[in-house]
């Protein structure tokens, strides 16, 4: 289990090498890594390309090629660095993974800590949390020093500068 | 075959209609309407404002009535009944019952302000206003039960006024929605269903109109591809054609599909975009030229404001109630306004299962519009 949260890490800090917000995942079958991605919000500015969203992604294109139909998500465990905000927590359950496993949680957006969407669908996946938080958070912590870099001048910001 | 029944037989009550008539049905009330749209806010604003219960004091000489309240200010400040006056004519609320822990309010008022043992003649329990209102009418009614503070807010009155939007507004929102009707029956073209049918078959798609209002302009039109892609919902879809003008995107559309060159407006079929241009020749289309802080140099960007950035100030017209991922994403994506027609009873996240809108932990927050038929 460790070795794939290990990796969702390491994608995590390639997003915080590119600027992004630093969240990492993989999605797993049988013990086998099938996709993995990172945050690419700001490459794309598209502000749901979050990392779980492009593994959807790769997920589909693989089914498309292989002939699967999109019930092949029901063997996917997604190990992410940070609790799915509510939006992908929606988007797992849109797709039917089997089991979630994530890092730190996610006091901003996440979809189980901020706004509980499992209480919203029927049939959930398995969400459990706390596999290597701290390095996760570190990572989460590294990036909010600096600042986001393609985000408008907040107007209090430039008050402040006189 | 005709020979074997002598009579044709009777028409069956279950006759398939196009999906296009019922659209055009929906269309015509649309046009028709009279009334407002409704802002989807919190619940609190409409429901009067709850009580708690209060321990009260009766001054014995009214002379001591300010020191006594400077005195209470001081030593038991109620932090969360802040918005109530302390004192009505003589009697005077000391903390909320919840203070007491069970104990008598001499013992209390013994242990924590001595110096106003005797200033009370006798005591009593208070309905008093939990919280401060935050409407007019909730300030009027509040104010009959104990005296509040209230500072009056013209948004909040606007919200819950039944007449936020005036007759240029509406006409210029039902016309947006109009066009994701358009949209929608352009997709629908030639299919048919009974009438049960077709409006679940309605209530599984959606369809997205993305207005840029300071320009009055449509940037995103989409439609859903949620069949052959789970997460293609048409409002993960715009946001993506939206970041497409802003040289971003991820998706790319279906080879079949036909899509315009306008980088100001892409990832619309082009037959669909001829057709609306057509059928609405009043509306304007594209997105405002896009100047980023990571495309141009120093120079270039003196003077010149930056943007648009994702959906800021946007407003989303949607067929249907966004489900909880759209409407996240729209979150992410800094909307300014929701409007959608019908709502998602199953998933809907701005009005049927959640108000994602009204979470105050959330970063950004849009205001929802709904109330077209």
């Amino acid at each position: 289990m460790e070795e794939f949260m290990h990796r969702a890490l390491q994608l995590g800090g390639e997003a915080l090498q590119a600027q992004e917000v630093p969240v990492g995942c993989v999605f797993v079958v049988d013990n086998k890594i099938i996709a993995e991605s990172r945050n690419r919000v700001n490459e794309t500015r598209n502000p749901t390309r979050h990392a779980e969203i492009n593994c959807i992604d790769l997920v589909i294109e693989y089914c498309k090629s292989k002939n699967l139909r999109h019930d092949y998500f029901q063997n996917i465990t997604v190990y992410v660095t940070v609790e799915p905000c509510i939006m992908c927590a929606a988007a797992l359950n849109n797709v039917g993974v089997k089991e979630v496993i994530y890092g730190c949680a996610n006091d901003r957006f996440g979809g189980k800590t901020v706004c509980d969407v499992s209480k919203i669908y029927s049939n959930n996946y398995s969400l459990s949390g706390n596999l290597l938080a701290d390095e996760a958070m570190a990572l989460l912590k590294l990036f909010y020093k600096g600042t986001n870099p393609l985000a408008p001048d907040p107007k209090c910001k430039k008050i402040l500068k006189e | 075959m005709a020979l074997d029944s002598a009579e044709p037989e009777p028409k069956r009550m279950k006759t398939s209609n196009k999906i296009e008539e019922k659209l055009d049905e929906y269309l015509k009330n649309m046009k028709s309407a009279t009334w407002n749209l409704t802002p989807i806010v919190e619940e609190d604003l409409y429901k009067p404002i709850p009580v708690v219960q209060a321990s009260v004091g009766i001054i014995r000489d009214p002379k001591d009535i300010s020191k006594t309240i400077l005195t209470l200010n001081d030593k038991v400040p109620m932090k969360e009944l802040q918005h109530l006056k302390r004192a009505q004519k003589k009697e005077i609320v000391i903390c909320p019952l919840s203070y007491l822990n069970g104990a008598k309010i001499e013992e209390y008022l013994e242990n924590n302000v001595k110096e106003l043992k005797e200033v009370f003649e006798e005591f009593k329990v208070c309905d008093v206003p939990s919280r401060p209102p935050q409407v007019r009418k909730q300030f009027e009614e509040s104010n009959k039960v104990w005296p509040c503070n209230f500072h009056p807010n013209k948004y909040n009155e606007k919200l819950v006024s039944g007449s936020f939007y005036n007759e240029q507004e509406l006409k210029t929102h039902r016309q947006y929605m109009e066009m994701v009707f358009e949209v929608t029956k352009f997709y629908m073209k030639g299919l048919t269903a009974t009438n049960i049918d077709s409006d679940k078959i309605l209530r599984n798609l959606n369809t997205c109109v993305v207005v840029d209002p300071s320009i009055q302009s449509v940037v995103a039109v989409c439609f859903d591809n949620r069949l052959k892609h789970p997460v293609q919902h048409s409002a993960m879809l715009a946001i993506d054609n939206v970041a497409k003008t802003q040289n971003g995107g991820s998706w790319v559309a279906d080879r079949e599909k036909h899509e315009t060159i306008d980088s100001t407006l892409r990832g619309i079929d082009e037959e669909l975009c001829c057709h609306l241009k057509e059928k609405f020749p009043q509306v304007k289309f594209g997105a405002k030229k896009f100047k980023s802080k990571r495309d141009m140099s120093e120079e270039e960007l003196q003077g010149n404001d930056i943007g648009p950035y994702l959906c800021t100030g946007y407003y989303i017209y949607l067929l249907n109630e966004p489900c909880v991922m759209c409407s996240m994403g729209l979150v992410h994506a800094r909307a300014k306004r929701v409007f959608f027609c019908f709502n998602n009873s199953e998933f809907g996240a701005l009005k049927s299962k959640v108000k994602l809108q009204t979470i105050t932990a959330l970063n950004h927050h849009f205001e929802a519009f709904t109330g077209f038929l």
